[in-house]
This record gives structure tokens, C-alpha cells and sequence, in this order.
């Protein structure tokens, strides 16, 4: 048994690690979630294509190295809470890679090279973050519907969308259709809400999209779990930190109980969410038996567990908590979109509950 | 990163799982359901098997082989411990004895002592139990105040004991007991006495499961004698460290492998009551899942840990408030969803079949008490591991 990362996935961890700190660090990172209006670096993302990140998830005979190097690297993203599509992007490359079809070759290298945004455009309703039956159509090559919090909707060059008859690979056209923002509290992440009245390829048909679309959410989850643990790591980070720092009746506020046992609790959190993530990781890549199953244990963790972390954050930050300037809201914030979308917590209870038999 | 077992570590475990298949007779919870027991007879029921498992090569088997260990690995330990709980097997009656003692006979005891003491430790003909915590010292334990006055060549032991588990049953205590009444460390002495003697009193103490498992020790001038000294005079701080590192090795499955049983025993009796496919019954159910798995997850990790050579450090922390503060989440949600069937006693035929919930409800007020509470952990976890400084 050995829990530590093999060299080349260590080392992959190391300078994704370098490459943020000097590309991407958070005050960086929150220039760009206030001032660009895409939203995130398109320089950034292009440099992360050419090395080679976008298709990461794949496995390594597809070029890739598979769900633990991909959990390591989401992981140093949440540190620096990295505003922009990577998951998203990453999953439409897997689900891309699995399909024969020309269009989604032709996208896939472009994808994959960063050179294009492909994003799944799945849930059609307001009140939850979980897609259920989808009533888009695809009739006669044409994709005609609704759809709700697509990631970055309205920057994508194209969209794999979920269809009453399956998924619909649709170029991003000039006319029949029409994207509204749908702006959150999540600083790094943007959604739209899409009406599509457009040509599009049939990749799959429903029953088909059924098994690809597990794939890709366990896959989801994974990496928005490995997300939500470099969150809390970081906000656990920079509020010890920031105890250490304060002063209080003459002494750092770090010395007063109170504190130390919330922080106590926020390491016992984050460091249950790393065994839980990267034992999912794991499994994702050579237990695929229980893959679904501890895939699903992770994100149910992982979500209240980082909300805690960072809301405690806020808290232990005191005033300047609360405030636009400090850090701890823009990883508060971050933490309520991973929860509630790549699969809610609820909806991975329920998977948890199936999986046993419940 | 690889979190499997072994081909090898794997057929240990298939052998210690058919091990316990022929060799236990019925699991615990149903032992001490049995009306023809009584405290005293469940002992003899743990003492029958804990020589079982001595026979069958089972007790110490990380210890050096002179000394009936068999150089078990910590993963091979802990993958035994945890098909015990997963069994339900019962708890040996010398457990302080062989998680405790003998470790610190090993590494500081004498030839002669450990010659002595271990062969009767690991037969349970003299069953041992733990004199540290005083009624005003627990958390702090270097505060004790048990003093032990040379009478010749020996010394004699005046003071108070407490929390003491398994005392009622003990034939032998293991004491801390001050040499030096000013030396906060250095003058804390461990020995090694018997309890039958003049000068030594022990009281069961009833607790709220209204069983009497700890005691309470008055010394009044009982003998401690000098060749049962472990390590040197001043040394008892020491000796008590090393072995309360060896506290928490070993069980790191095991926890999670017995909630797993009772997460079962839960899910059948909502399954009985109908009420499993509520949605709020199964959001609690869920999270109680979701929360063990993760415990054993961290287990994992611990294990790979320690496989790999790395001492324990701060995980032994996180383990502890883990388990603890999770059994007491478990059993109240149980009480809670279970409806008061689950408050019976045990003894009780139309109580739950498999799981003793009212008590396991309330023995799980213990665990976040003893061997360290849950606050003295969360001091640990941010002084040591998070560094921040004390006023």
C-alpha cells in the first residue's frame, strides 16, 4: 500500500504547482474574474493546451494519464480557485474521445490542443444543478431547445448538448441562437442559459448517451472533488495564517482555543477530503468496480466539507471576512457551485444509498 | 499510489476470516443477550477466547518472535483487527495488558520482567488494567500526585487512582506514582504491582450504562516492589509515552469495518419499519455511509502511511475525534429513525436483533472522553500539525 503519488504524477502535481503560482496566483486570478469579460485567460488556457492539460482525463493509451494525475492537477487549480472551463472543458474531450464520429474528432484536436472551448449544455431547469430527462429535440439535424447553466455557454466554440434523442454535437453559428448570462456568486465560474434553434450532429442516441454520460459525470465529480479539496486546503492555509498575523489583547489570535479547535476541525475536514478524493482517484483508475460507488462517497464529502472549511475562513477572518477585499468569500463562493452542480450532494447520497443496496 | 492489498495480504485475510468462521461460536452482541450471564461469566467467555486466540498464533503477532510475535506487518495487524470487528468477535479481557504493558515491557522492561509477566499476560491467568488518571489529573496527566515512599529497598503507595478499565477484573495494575513531588517528569516512577494486597483497594464504579467496566484505586501503603520498577526510577514518564504511542496503531480498519456492521443493522431495521425509502430517512442513512467510508478511507491512508515507514504523527488525532464523535452521530440517528425499540435493553426479546443500539448509544459518550477527549485532540491537531502557539 503506498498513498503517496508516483514520481511522474508527483511531478506533474509539482509544476502545475509552479506553473499557477507564476501564471495564475489568486490575485491574478480575481483581476480577471472582475475585469474580463469571458471571464478567464484565454492565454492561460492556450498555454495549458499546449502543454498538454486539456486532455489529461483521457487514459494514458489515449494520451493522456488518467483520473489520479487529473485529480492532482484539478486539486492545484482549486488552490488558486482558477476561474475558466477546465473541468468542463476536460469532460467534453473525454466524452469527444469516445465518439467515431467526424465532427467530434475534428473538435476533439482542437479541444485538446486549447485552441477551442467544447462544453455539455445538459440541465434545463432552475432548481437544480442535477440534468434530468432532457426535453430538447434533435429532429430532421436540427437541435431546438433549452438549456440552463451551461459552463461558459456563451464563450463556447461549440456544445455537446443533451437531446430527448441523444447527444448533439452543435457548432457554435452565426444566427438561431441566443445566450443570456446567468451569473452566480462563484466568481470563477460563468453559466448561460442557451435557446438553440440550430444545426447539430447526432453523436450518440439516448440510450447510448446514457452510459457516456455516467462516465462523464462519476468523472465530473471526481474532478470537482479534487477541486473542492484544494479549496480547502488553501483556505485553511491562508487562514492560519492570518491568526498568526493578527493581534488581539497583545497576542496573535492564533493562541485563543476558540480558534485553534475551529482550525482543528477545518484540518480534520480537509484532510478527510484528500484520503476520500484520491482513494476515488484511485479507483477510477484501477478499481472500476467500486469506482462509482467511492467516486460518489468523495463528492458527498467533499462538498459540505469545503463549505465548512471556507465558511470558517470567513469567520475566522473576523470584519475583513466579510469583506469584497479579502480572499475567504471568493473560495466560499467557488465551493457552492461544485456542490450544487458535477452531481449535488444529494445526488450523490442517492448513489451512495444504490450502490449498497438501499 | 497503489490502495490494495497485496495477493499475499489478501490470503491472510481469507485465512483469518475462515479462522474466525470455525472459531467463534456466536458474535458478542448475541453473547451478552444471553440471560444465563452475568458480568462476571462474560469475562470467562472473553479469557476462553483471547486463549484461542493465543493458541492459534493471534496475540502480539507484531511483536519480536521470542516473544510470541510472529514480525506481522502493521498492515497484516490491522487487517486482523479488522475482521475481528467485523466478526464481532470479543474484545480480549487483557487488552491493556497486550496493547500496553507488554510494548512497554519490550522495549524498557528487564529480562527477568518481561520472563515474568508477558507469558501470564497473553494466557490471561493474571488479566492487568492501567493506574494513571487521578481524580484531579486526567487530560494533565503529569499532574498526578500518587506518591511512592522507599520502605527498604521497595517502595510504598499512597493515593488515588481512577478511570480505571477493567479493574474490577484485574489481578495486577500498572501504576504512575511520584519519587519526586517537584520534578513535573522526572519524578514519575511506573510500577508494577498486585492488587490483592493490603494497602490496595479497588471500587467498581457504576457508569450510565449502569455496568461497572472501570474502577477507582486507593493506595494506602501497598507495596511496590523494586525489581518491579519498569525502566529506572524517574523514568515513568518515559516508559507511559512509548506506550501510549502504541495506543492507537492497528485498529485503523477496524472502527470503520464495525459501523459498517451497524450501518447494516440500521438499514434492516428501516427495511422492517418501512421507512427506508423516505426521502429524509435516507438522506440521514446516506450521510452516515458516506461519513464511515470516509473514516476508512483515512484508515487507508494512515495504513499506507506507517506501511511506508512513516511514524504516526497527527492522523492518530484526526483518527480518534473521527471514530468517536462519529459513533455518537451514528447511534443517536439511529435512536432517532429506529423508534424506541432501539432504546430497549438488549436483554430484552423484542429489542433489535443484531445491534445493542441503546447501549452502543451510550457507551459511545465514552469515546470522546477517554484516551484522550476530543478537545485534548484538536490541541494536538493545532499545535502540532497546524503550529499555532499557545498564549
Amino acid at each position: 500500500m503506498q498513498f503517496a503519488l508516483d514520481e511522474d504524477r508527483a511531478l506533474l502535481a509539482r509544476s502545475t504547482r509552479e506553473l499557477l503560482e507564476k501564471e495564475a496566483p489568486l490575485a491574478t486570478n480575481r483581476q480577471i474574474m472582475e475585469s474580463e469579460p469571458s471571464g478567464y485567460s484565454k492565454a492561460l488556457f492556450r498555454q495549458l493546451g499546449e502543454l498538454g492539460y486539456p486532455s489529461l482525463l483521457l487514459s494514458e493509451d489515449e494520451g493522456g494519464l488518467g483520473p489520479i494525475a487529473f485529480a492532482a492537477v484539478l486539486q492545484e487549480m482549486g488552490r488558486v480557485a482558477l476561474p475558466g472551463p477546465f473541468l468542463d472543458l476536460a469532460l467534453a474531450i473525454k466524452l469527444l474521445a469516445g465518439s467515431s464520429e467526424d465532427a467530434a474528432k475534428k473538435w476533439l484536436a482542437r479541444a485538446s490542443a486549447g485552441e477551442a472551448l467544447v462544453v455539455l449544455a445538459r440541465g434545463e431547469s432552475l432548481a437544480s444543478g442535477d440534468p434530468s430527462a432532457a426535453s430538447a429535440r434533435f429532429t430532421n439535424g436540427r437541435v431546438q431547445g433549452l438549456k440552463r447553466f451551461v459552463p461558459f455557454g456563451a464563450e463556447a466554440d461549440a456544445w455537446i448538448v443533451e437531446t430527448s434523442s441523444g447527444l448533439a454535437l452543435v457548432e457554435r453559428p452565426t444566427s438561431g441562437w441566443n445566450a443570456k448570462a446567468l451569473p452566480t456568486i462563484d466568481h470563477a465560474q460563468r453559466f448561460a442559459e442557451l435557446v438553440l434553434d440550430t444545426p447539430g450532429v447526432l453523436l450518440c442516441d439516448a440510450a447510448a448517451a446514457r452510459g457516456v454520460l455516467d462516465d462523464v459525470d462519476r468523472l465530473g465529480a471526481l474532478g470537482a472533488s479534487a477541486l473542492l479539496l484544494g479549496l480547502s486546503e488553501r483556505a485553511l492555509e491562508i487562514t492560519v495564517a492570518y491568526t498568526m498575523e493578527r493581534q488581539a489583547f497583545g497576542v496573535p489570535i492564533a493562541s485563543f482555543q476558540a480558534l485553534q479547535h475551529r482550525a482543528a476541525d477545518m484540518l480534520l475536514q480537509t484532510e478527510s477530503t484528500r484520503a476520500a478524493v484520491y482513494r476515488a482517484a484511485f479507483a477510477a483508475e484501477h478499481q472500476p468496480e467500486q469506482a462509482a460507488y467511492l467516486i460518489a462517497v468523495a463528492k458527498a464529502w467533499a462538498g459540505p466539507a469545503a463549505r465548512l472549511v471556507c465558511g470558517e475562513a470567513v469567520q475566522m477572518h473576523g470584519g475583513v471576512g466579510f469583506t469584497w477585499e479579502y480572499d475567504p468569500h471568493v473560495y466560499l463562493k467557488r465551493v457552492k457551485t461544485l456542490e450544487q452542480f458535477y452531481g449535488s450532494t444529494r445526488a450523490q447520497l442517492d448513489r451512495v444509498l444504490h450502490a449498497r443496496g438501499w | 499510489m497503489d490502495l490494495r492489498f497485496t495477493p499475499e495480504q489478501e490470503k491472510f485475510r481469507a485465512e483469518v476470516r475462515a479462522w474466525l468462521g470455525a472459531n467463534l461460536e456466536r458474535p458478542w452482541s448475541q453473547e451478552v443477550r444471553d440471560p444465563k450471564h452475568d458480568a462476571s461469566s462474560l469475562v470467562e467467555v472473553r479469557r476462553a477466547w483471547q486463549k484461542k486466540l493465543l493458541a492459534a498464533g493471534f496475540l502480539g503477532m507484531g511483536w519480536p518472535r521470542e516473544w510470541g510475535g510472529r514480525g506481522a506487518t502493521a498492515i497484516e495487524e490491522a487487517i486482523f483487527t479488522e475482521e475481528l470487528y467485523r466478526a464481532d468477535a470479543p474484545q480480549v479481557p487483557n487488552f491493556l495488558g497486550i496493547s500496553l504493558l507488554c510494548p512497554a515491557l519490550i522495549h524498557h522492561g528487564t529480562e527477568e520482567q518481561r520472563r515474568r509477566f508477558i507469558p501470564k499476560i497473553l494466557d490471561c491467568s493474571e488479566i492487568w488494567c492501567q493506574g494513571f488518571s487521578e481524580p484531579g489529573s486526567g487530560s494533565d496527566l503529569a499532574s498526578l500526585r500518587a506518591r511512592a515512599e522507599p520502605d527498604g529497598e521497595h517502595f510504598r503507595i499512597y493515593g488515588q487512582k481512577v478511570w480505571t478499565t477493567f479493574g474490577p477484573w484485574a489481578d495486577w495494575i500498572f501504576v504512575l506514582a511520584r519519587t519526586d513531588m517537584e520534578d513535573r517528569y522526572g519524578g514519575i516512577t511506573f510500577f508494577l504491582m498486585p492488587i490483592a494486597q493490603k494497602g490496595v483497594e479497588m471500587r467498581g464504579i457504576r457508569q450510565i450504562t449502569g455496568e461497572s467496566e472501570f474502577g477507582e484505586v486507593f493506595f494506602d501503603g501497598g507495596l511496590a516492589r523494586r525489581e518491579h520498577i519498569v525502566g529506572k526510577i524517574g523514568e515513568g514518564w518515559k516508559v507511559a509515552m512509548t506506550l501510549l504511542g502504541y495506543e492507537r496503531g492497528g485498529s485503523t480498519l477496524a472502527y470503520p469495518a464495525e459501523y459498517d456492521r451497524y450501518l447494516g443493522g440500521l438499514a434492516d431495521g428501516l427495511r422492517e419499519n418501512g421507512t427506508l425509502a423516505r426521502a429524509d430517512v435516507r438522506e440521514k442513512l446516506a450521510r452516515l455511509v458516506v461519513e464511515n467510508e470516509v473514516m476508512r478511507g483515512n484508515g487507508m491512508r494512515n495504513l499506507a502511511n506507517i506501511a511506508s515507514g512513516n511514524a504516526p504523527g497527527a492522523e492518530s488525532s484526526i483518527e480518534k475525534i473521527f471514530w468517536s464523535e462519529y459513533a455518537k452521530r451514528l447511534t443517536d440517528t439511529a435512536l432517532d429513525l429506529l423508534g424506541p425499540q432501539a432504546q430497549l435493553r438488549d436483554t430484552q426479546p423484542q429489542a433489535r436483533p443484531d445491534v445493542n443500539w441503546a447501549y452502543e448509544f451510550l457507551w459511545s459518550r465514552a469515546g470522546t472522553i477517554y484516551s484522550g477527549s476530543s478537545e485534548i485532540q484538536r490541541n494536538i491537531i493545532a499545535k502540532r500539525v497546524l503550529r499555532m502557539p499557545t498564549k
